[in-house]
C-alpha cells in the first residue's frame, strides 16, 4: 500500500515535468502572421510576409522549391519570390487591374513545412471588379504532406500562448475532480453526521479554490493575450468567477460559525448547494449561451486542438500530472484537518 | 409519504397564511420595506440626470431591487431565532416551513418588484421612447425578482443558523450567488427597453425559471439538514 502511495506521487511529478520539458521545448508549426504592405495598388508590388514558430527555410536558402500564390474570390494570382528566409518571404508580384474581390489571401506553399496560409492578407485599392485576366493568373501547385518532427500546431491569434491549453485546462479539471470529492465527502456527512467526512470536505474545498484561483489567472493571461482584455463578460467566465466566490463563501461560512457544533452540518448544506451551482453555471448554462470561450455556442472550431496528435501526447499527461498533484495537496490538507481535530478534542 | 407530504403541504399553507398575517399586524416591517425601496428610487431620479439611457435605467432598477430584495428576505427567518424555533422544530415539517416560507417570499417579492416599477415609472418614465416593451420589463422585474428570492430563502436560511452577525453573513453569502440571476435579468431589462425582438430574448425566461425552480427544489432538499442541526 505504501509503495502504491509513493509511486502516484512520484508518477505524478514525473508527468508534470514531462509536461513543462514537453510544453515549453516544443517548437510551435510554421504560420504566416504578418503581410506588408496591407494595401497594394494595380501594378508592380513588393511584398513581405512575416511568420512565426520554426524555420521553415534555411538562412539565405534559395526559393526553389517555394510558391507563393494570392488568391481573390476563387481566382489564382501568381507572384515571383525574390528571398527566402527562416521566417519570412520576400516576393514581386504584378497586381491585375481587375480582381473578383479586393481582399487577398496568400498561400506559401512550402518543400517541407505543408502550405501556409494567412488570410485577407492584402487589400487592393483602385481596382476594377471583374475575373483575373489570363495573364496574371496561375494554377497553385501540389501540397505536400508536412515533415515537421514533433511539433504544436499553429492556430491563428493563439500562435505560442497554445501551450497554456496544459496548464489552464487540467488545472479547472483538477478542481472540478477535488470539488466533487467534496460533494460527496458533505453527502457523506449529511448521511452520517460522521466529523471525519467534514474534514474531507473542508480539505477538498480548500484545495479545489487554490486550483480554481490559478485556473482564473491563466486564463486571464490567456484572455489578455487572445481576446485583447484581462476580462471579459462572458457567461463562462462569469460562472467561474461566481463558483470561486461561492467556494469562498463556505470558508467565510465556517469561519463565521467558529468551533460552533454544528459547523459540520451546515457546511455541508452550503457545499451541496455549491457544488450543484458550479455544474449549472459552467457546465450547463454557458452551453445553451452565446460565449467566446472555446468549446461552446461562439466557437465549436477550437475542438480541433484536442484532436492534434502532439498536443494530445502532452496534454493528457498533464491532466493526470495536475490531477495527481491536486489530489495530494488534498490529502496533506486532509491529514492537518484530522491533526487539528486531535489536538482540539484530546 | 403520502401523508408526510399532505402534512408539509398543509404545514405550508399554515405557515405562508400566518406570516401573511403577522405582516400585516406588525405593519412596520413591510413599511419599512417599501420605505427603503421608494427613497432608494428617489435617490436614484436625483442622482440621475434628466434623460436617463435604458442602460442606466435598468442598472440603477436592479440595484434598488436587489437591497430592497435583501431587506426584505433577509428578516424571514428571524422569527425562528428566539423560543419560536424550539416549538416549531417539535411541531413543524420541516419542508413544509421551507415551502411556506418560499411562498411568502416569493408574494412579498412580487409586491415589491409593483412598488419599485411603479417607483421608477414615476419618477424616471421608461427610457427610451420607441420600440420598448412593457410586458416584457414587467415580466423581466417579476422572474428575476423571483429567482434572486428562492436563492435569497435558502442563503437565509442557513445564515440564520449563525448567532451573532448572521444578517451580514446573508448578505455576503448571497451575492455571488445571485449574480447569473441578475446578469440574466438585467440582459432581458435591458433589451426589452432597447426594443430587442422577443424571439431573441426568450431564452432568458426559461432560463430564470429554471434556476428558481432548481434552487427552491435544492433548498427543500437541504432545508430539513439545517432545521434539525
Amino acid at each position: 500500500m505504501s509503495n502504491w502511495n509513493a509511486l502516484w506521487k512520484f508518477g505524478g511529478i514525473l508527468l508534470l515535468a514531462y509536461v513543462i520539458v514537453r510544453g515549453f521545448g516544443t517548437p510551435l508549426q510554421p504560420g504566416l502572421v504578418e503581410a506588408s504592405p496591407n494595401r497594394l495598388a494595380p501594378g508592380h508590388a513588393v511584398l513581405e510576409l512575416t511568420a512565426v514558430g520554426q524555420p521553415f527555410a534555411q538562412e539565405g536558402a534559395t526559393p526553389e522549391g517555394f510558391t507563393l500564390v494570392l488568391r481573390s474570390g476563387q481566382d489564382l494570382i501568381a507572384t515571383q519570390l525574390t528571398a527566402v528566409g527562416p521566417h519570412g518571404v520576400s516576393a514581386a508580384a504584378l497586381i491585375p487591374d481587375q480582381v473578383p474581390s479586393p481582399a487577398l489571401d496568400a498561400f506559401l506553399f512550402t518543400p517541407e513545412s505543408g502550405t501556409l496560409f494567412l488570410g485577407n492578407a492584402f487589400f487592393i485599392e483602385g481596382a476594377g471588379i471583374g475575373p483575373v485576366p489570363e495573364s496574371f493568373a496561375t494554377t497553385a501547385p501540389e501540397d505536400t504532406a508536412p515533415q515537421l518532427g514533433f511539433s504544436f500546431p499553429y492556430q491563428p491569434n493563439i500562435i505560442e500562448s497554445i501551450r497554456n491549453l496544459l496548464w489552464h485546462v487540467p488545472m479547472w479539471f483538477a478542481m472540478f475532480f477535488v470539488m466533487g470529492i467534496g460533494f460527496v465527502a458533505s453527502l457523506g456527512q449529511l448521511r452520517t453526521g460522521d466529523a471525519r467526512w467534514d474534514h474531507r470536505a473542508e480539505a477538498a474545498v480548500r484545495t479545489g479554490l487554490v486550483f480554481g484561483l490559478l485556473g482564473l489567472a491563466t486564463g486571464s493571461l490567456w484572455a489578455r493575450w487572445t481576446w485583447g482584455a484581462w476580462w471579459v463578460s462572458d457567461p463562462q467566465l462569469n460562472g467561474a468567477l461566481v463558483t470561486v466566490l461561492l467556494y469562498t463563501g463556505y470558508l467565510i461560512l465556517r469561519a463565521a460559525m467558529g468551533d460552533d457544533e454544528r459547523v459540520g452540518r451546515l457546511a455541508a448544506v452550503y457545499n451541496v448547494f455549491a457544488f450543484v451551482m458550479l455544474v449549472i453555471l459552467l457546465m450547463v448554462l454557458p452551453r445553451y449561451t452565446e460565449s467566446l470561450h472555446p468549446g461552446k455556442d461562439g466557437n465549436p472550431g477550437f475542438n480541433s486542438y484536442d484532436l492534434d496528435n502532439s498536443l494530445r501526447a502532452v496534454f493528457y499527461p498533464a491532466v493526470i500530472g495536475w490531477g495527481a498533484l491536486c489530489y495530494w495537496m488534498y490529502t496533506l490538507r486532509l491529514r492537518m484537518n484530522r491533526l487539528e481535530h486531535r489536538l482540539l478534542t484530546k | 409519504m403520502q401523508g408526510g407530504f399532505h402534512n408539509a403541504i398543509r404545514t405550508a399553507k399554515t405557515v405562508a397564511a400566518l406570516e401573511w398575517r403577522l405582516e400585516w399586524r406588525q405593519g412596520h416591517q413591510l413599511a419599512s420595506v417599501g420605505l427603503f425601496a421608494l427613497s432608494s428610487v428617489y435617490v436614484a431620479f436625483q442622482a440621475a440626470s434628466r434623460d436617463v439611457s435604458p442602460g442606466a435605467w435598468t442598472a440603477m432598477l436592479w440595484l434598488v431591487y436587489l437591497f430592497s430584495g435583501f431587506t426584505a428576505v433577509g428578516r424571514l427567518f428571524d422569527r425562528e431565532r428566539s423560543s419560536t424555533r424550539r416549538y416549531l422544530q417539535w411541531t413543524a415539517n420541516p419542508l413544509g416551513l421551507m415551502l411556506g416560507k418560499l411562498i411568502h417570499a416569493i408574494l412579498t417579492t412580487t409586491a415589491l418588484s409593483a412598488i419599485v416599477l411603479c417607483g421608477f415609472l414615476l419618477f424616471l418614465g421608461w427610457p427610451g421612447s420607441d420600440g420598448h416593451n412593457v410586458t416584457l420589463v414587467i415580466l423581466a422585474a417579476w422572474l428575476g425578482g423571483l429567482s434572486m428570492t428562492t436563492t435569497l430563502v435558502f442563503v437565509t436560511a442557513v445564515a440564520s443558523q449563525i448567532q451573532t452577525g448572521g444578517n451580514t453573513l446573508g448578505a455576503i453569502l448571497g451575492l455571488p450567488l445571485l449574480l447569473p440571476q441578475l446578469i440574466l435579468a438585467t440582459r432581458m431589462t435591458a433589451g426589452a427597453l432597447q426594443g430587442t425582438p422577443w424571439p431573441m430574448l426568450s431564452e432568458i425566461p426559461l432560463f430564470l425559471i429554471a434556476l428558481s425552480a432548481g434552487t427552491s427544489v435544492i433548498a427543500c432538499i437541504l432545508f430539513p439538514y439545517i432545521w434539525r442541526a
